[in-house]
């Protein structure tokens, strides 16, 4: 488990007990602000760090054990490995996590999302690395079995901002839109979506980073990753193979998260 | 008229002290021109002074120098006769009472536990602490027992604001310093904390420095107004009177305005006009025994008085006939305008009255008596008649 | 399924103080790791409130801490600290800083800045001001920061039991371990099952120490 998905707790934690301590007014420009810094600082950490370690990797003296583990290639093809469990996830969190997000925002499901939340929110409590084990006794070592545990996990943050962001869309554009002829499905992609696209965008954000952070535990159950130094690393007890892959997958979680932070600005729609 | 006469028979001891400033100036650090250019103001003991000026004319940052929420630059401030920097900011703030618009009332403590903050850190007895806010609840007209563990987002406006004038009085502070007290609240209920004002001033006789932007308000209130320009600087400091009357230069002309003869309608008090008494009757009473009363005196209408006899409803004697006795009012409202309350706000009063007048509190809220509209047009005829005999 | 719920029956019963001892620990740990760092964020948060341009670090901080994956931190922590407690300590304070640090940054950036001169104008020392006005205003907003920070910690406490136990993350690594033997299951599932039952019941005790410590007058 990453810690990221404590990221949007606070703000929805905070909306209803804020009372006097408001986040109106101001506060958009000051978010923005702040992601500037961050679209700023994240690339510029994530440059120091690597080229730090490249620097480091290509003057160290190791060992054999070092050396093997530590390949560029070994490196290379774990690093795939990462992206690669990572992105499939995200994948098939999109593909069960929208549609029932707007299912779930449509009259007749409509009653029933609090109770889907509520049930996704309390999955959150479970732990990652938990879950991945039990998925793999369950259903055996393996790709899929990380690919299912890992969804599991990622899909409440894209599930919640999907509802809350086609809830938070005027509902007077939707008649509006409904009021000039448009069909439910035009009113749907043509209104609701797009409105709704930043928030969405930053729960996919928020999912893509703690999958990529989960993943690193898929190396337990050999669904690959760059767990798979740390893992190594602890049980060898080799300090430099440790570091290594901590390093790495935080750059890597850093820079997913970077392109998310992109992406989101992207997506917002011109003039809202 | 003179405003002695106006806060009247039941004024009180002074028990406000002086305030001095001498060549106060104020800098702040990075800009061209000091926000307060050399300042010199003496504020006598148990006055109320208004500071007016155009926004950013250095009036509130004057006001925050007096308790050192701003450090003056150079200069003095003495509060009777002694200098504020030689005192620990805090201990001198504890004794001078604050009061900011909407009250600023600790939304997480009721409104006991906001009324008793300085007199805590003064350390009196929580017999004693007690006791004061019961007294000062009833002072600023709010039942203690029904108010005093309300908090504050369960009060209305006007309410939240009274509680923030008994705060500023809690621990009896010679020196009151008000900032905009009255501005958040709507224009009726503002009518009625500045009678409530007066009426509680009359009988403490504090030294109140009260910031504001509403020049009828500083005429309402002020003993004096100071009049301040662009860093500070004075252009007029005088009695409301003198002021409208004789406006120093164009500055104060332009500020105070031209319908000069409108503004006598803010300066004239409604005590000035001639009051008639009209049937009361208490709530419970028989209505036989009241219309007997009333058709004795050929009235229409009665006015309700609870047991503080402040009057709380005012009835038709036909509504008062369908029962057999005095309903209870209609409304939780206090009726009526302070004696000391302006024509302006008496003619308020009466338009939104279906009596066509107006009733007349005095201390407490208590009744006094009733103007009507025939009354204020005939004060208003004398003055202009004064007026244009005296330009002759 | 009747058989194997018998075989976690008596697994609970054979190691019913183990568990109750490793829970204890797992509570523990994260108890005094979110108390520790709810002192850290609240300090942290007050200073920059008083010094404004601190603000775009504490938050890129808390939005760059969020992104590290626990386990890649506990991988930088062991050739700092080794296989200690304290590291698995070390680890879950710094996660559990991370949420309560941005709540309490916009929870005391929130404070009304008219009821903060006016508590000075009140004649209310600094300290006074903060533990009077700011911190109870503040408070709603930085214990639902806690509550975030506490579940998080709970699954982070797990993770970090690779560095060294105790904790109920040892059940699922040996969960792990025993793959494919009798009580691989009924281990992994104490330790899940475990630490959600924790933070639920954890959770519950926040939520009572809001209503006992949030004023009327500002609850929502």
């Amino acid at each position: 488990m990453t810690a990221l998905d404590a990221e949007r707790e606070p703000t929805t934690a905070t909306a209803p007990a804020a009372g006097p301590v408001g986040r109106a007014g101001g506060n958009g420009r000051r978010v923005s602000r702040e992601q500037l810094v961050l679209l700023v600082t994240i690339p510029a950490l994530v440059a120091v760090v690597l080229g730090g370690w490249v620097a480091w990797r290509l003057t160290a003296e190791l060992d054999a054990v070092e050396a093997r583990q530590l390949a560029w290639g070994a490196i290379w093809r774990l690093t795939r490995e990462h992206v690669l469990i990572s992105v499939v996830t995200t994948l098939v969190v999109l593909v069960i996590a929208l549609p029932l997000g707007v299912a779930l925002t449509r009259k007749p499901l409509r009653r029933a999302a609090p109770l889907v939340v509520g049930i996704a929110n309390a999955g959150q409590a479970a732990p990652a690395i938990g879950l991945i084990v039990l998925f793999a006794i369950w259903l055996g070592f393996g790709f899929t079995t990380g690919v299912v545990a890992l969804t599991l996990y990622g899909l409440l943050p894209v599930l919640r901002n999907t509802i809350v962001g086609l809830e938070g869309v005027d509902a007077t554009l939707v008649e509006a839109g409904r009021g000039m002829g448009m069909s439910a499905a035009a009113v749907l992609f043509r209104v609701e979506l797009p409105l709704a696209a930043p928030v969405i965008m930053a729960g996919v954000r928020t999912a893509l980073v703690l999958v990529v952070g989960t993943a690193t535990f898929a190396t337990f159950i050999d669904a690959g990753g760059l767990g798979a130094l740390i893992q190594t690393g602890i049980t060898l007890y080799r300090t430099s193979i440790v570091v290594s892959g901590a390093l790495l997958v935080a750059s890597l979680a850093l820079l997913i998260d970077w392109l998310g932070r992109i992406l989101e600005s992207v997506v917002r729609p011109k003039g809202v | 008229m003179s405003t002695s006469e106006v806060s009247g028979d039941v004024s009180g001891e002074v028990s406000g002290v002086e305030i001095e400033l001498v060549d106060v100036v104020k800098r702040y650090p990075g800009q061209e021109r000091a926000a307060v250019e050399g300042l010199n103001l003496t504020i006598p003991a148990g006055e109320t002074v208004m500071f007016v000026g155009p926004s950013g004319c250095g009036k509130t940052t004057s006001l925050k120098m007096i308790n050192r929420l701003i450090e003056p630059t150079s200069g003095t401030i003495t509060i009777g006769g002694k200098d504020v920097r030689r005192q620990d900011a805090d201990e001198l703030r504890r004794g001078i009472g604050y009061v900011i618009q909407g009250g600023s009332l600790f939304p997480h403590m009721t409104v006991a536990a906001n009324i008793a903050l300085v007199p805590k850190m003064l350390g009196w007895s929580s017999a004693r602490v007690e006791e004061r806010v019961d007294e000062l609840l009833d002072l600023v007209s709010l039942d203690a027992g029904q108010y005093r563990d309300r908090y504050p987002r369960e009060l209305s406006g006007g309410q939240q604001q009274r509680v923030g004038v008994a705060r500023g009085l809690a621990a009896d502070p010679p020196v009151i310093l008000m900032d905009e007290p009255f501005g958040a609240v709507d224009p009726i209920t503002r009518q009625r904390l500045q009678d409530e004002l007066m009426s509680i001033q009359a009988e403490l006789r504090k030294t109140i420095v009260c910031v504001t932007h509403d020049i009828d308000e500083a005429v309402k209130l002020g003993d004096r107004i100071l009049i301040l320009r662009e860093g500070a600087h004075v252009a007029q400091y005088d009695t409301p009177e003198n002021i409208l009357a004789a406006p120093a230069n164009r500055f104060v002309e332009d500020f105070v305005g031209a319908g000069s003869a409108l503004k006598q309608l803010t300066l004239t008090r409604v005590s000035e006009v001639e009051m008639r008494p009209t049937t009361t009757a208490v709530v419970g009473e028989p209505s036989a025994e009241v219309l007997r009363r009333a058709e004795q005196a050929g009235d229409t209408a009665v006015v309700v008085l609870d047991e503080r006899r402040r009057p709380r409803d005012w009835v038709w004697l036909r509504d008062i006939a369908d029962h057999d006795r005095v309903p209870p009012p209609r409304t939780e409202e206090i009726l009526g305008v302070d004696r000391r309350a302006t024509l302006n706000d008496a003619l308020d009063d009466m338009l939104t009255s279906s009596h066509g007048g107006a009733i007349v509190t005095g201390q407490r809220e208590e009744y006094l008596g009733v103007v009507d509209f025939a009354a204020v047009t005939a004060q208003i005829q004398r003055q202009t008649e004064q007026a244009e005999a005296a330009t002759r | 399924m009747g058989k194997a719920r018998r075989d976690m029956w008596d697994y609970l019963q054979q190691q019913r103080q183990d568990i109750a001892f490793n829970t204890y620990q797992h509570l523990l740990i994260v108890v005094q790791a979110v108390t520790l760092a709810t002192l850290l964020a609240i300090a942290v948060a007050v200073l920059v409130t008083r010094v404004r341009r601190l603000e775009p670090f504490a938050n890129t901080f808390s939005a760059i801490g969020l992104t590290l994956p626990s386990f890649a931190l506990v991988g930088l922590c062991l050739p700092i600290f080794g296989i200690k407690p304290y590291t698995a300590f070390t680890v879950v304070t710094f996660f559990a800083i991370l949420p309560v640090l941005r709540n309490a940054v916009v929870a005391f950036d929130g404070v009304d800045k008219t009821l903060v001169e006016s508590a000075r104008g009140m004649g209310m020392g600094p300290a006074r001001v903060l533990l009077r006005v700011q911190l109870p205003l503040a408070w709603p907003v930085v214990l639902a920061g806690v509550r975030t920070s506490t579940q998080m910690s709970m699954g982070v406490a797990a993770i970090a039991a690779i560095a060294l136990g105790p904790g109920l993350g040892t059940y699922i690594y040996s969960g792990l371990a025993q793959y494919g033997g009798a009580n691989a299951l009924n281990s992994a599932l104490v330790g899940t099952v475990g630490v959600v039952l924790l933070a639920l019941a954890v959770d519950a005790v926040l939520v009572l120490v809001g209503r006992l410590t949030i004023s009327k007058g500002i609850r929502a």
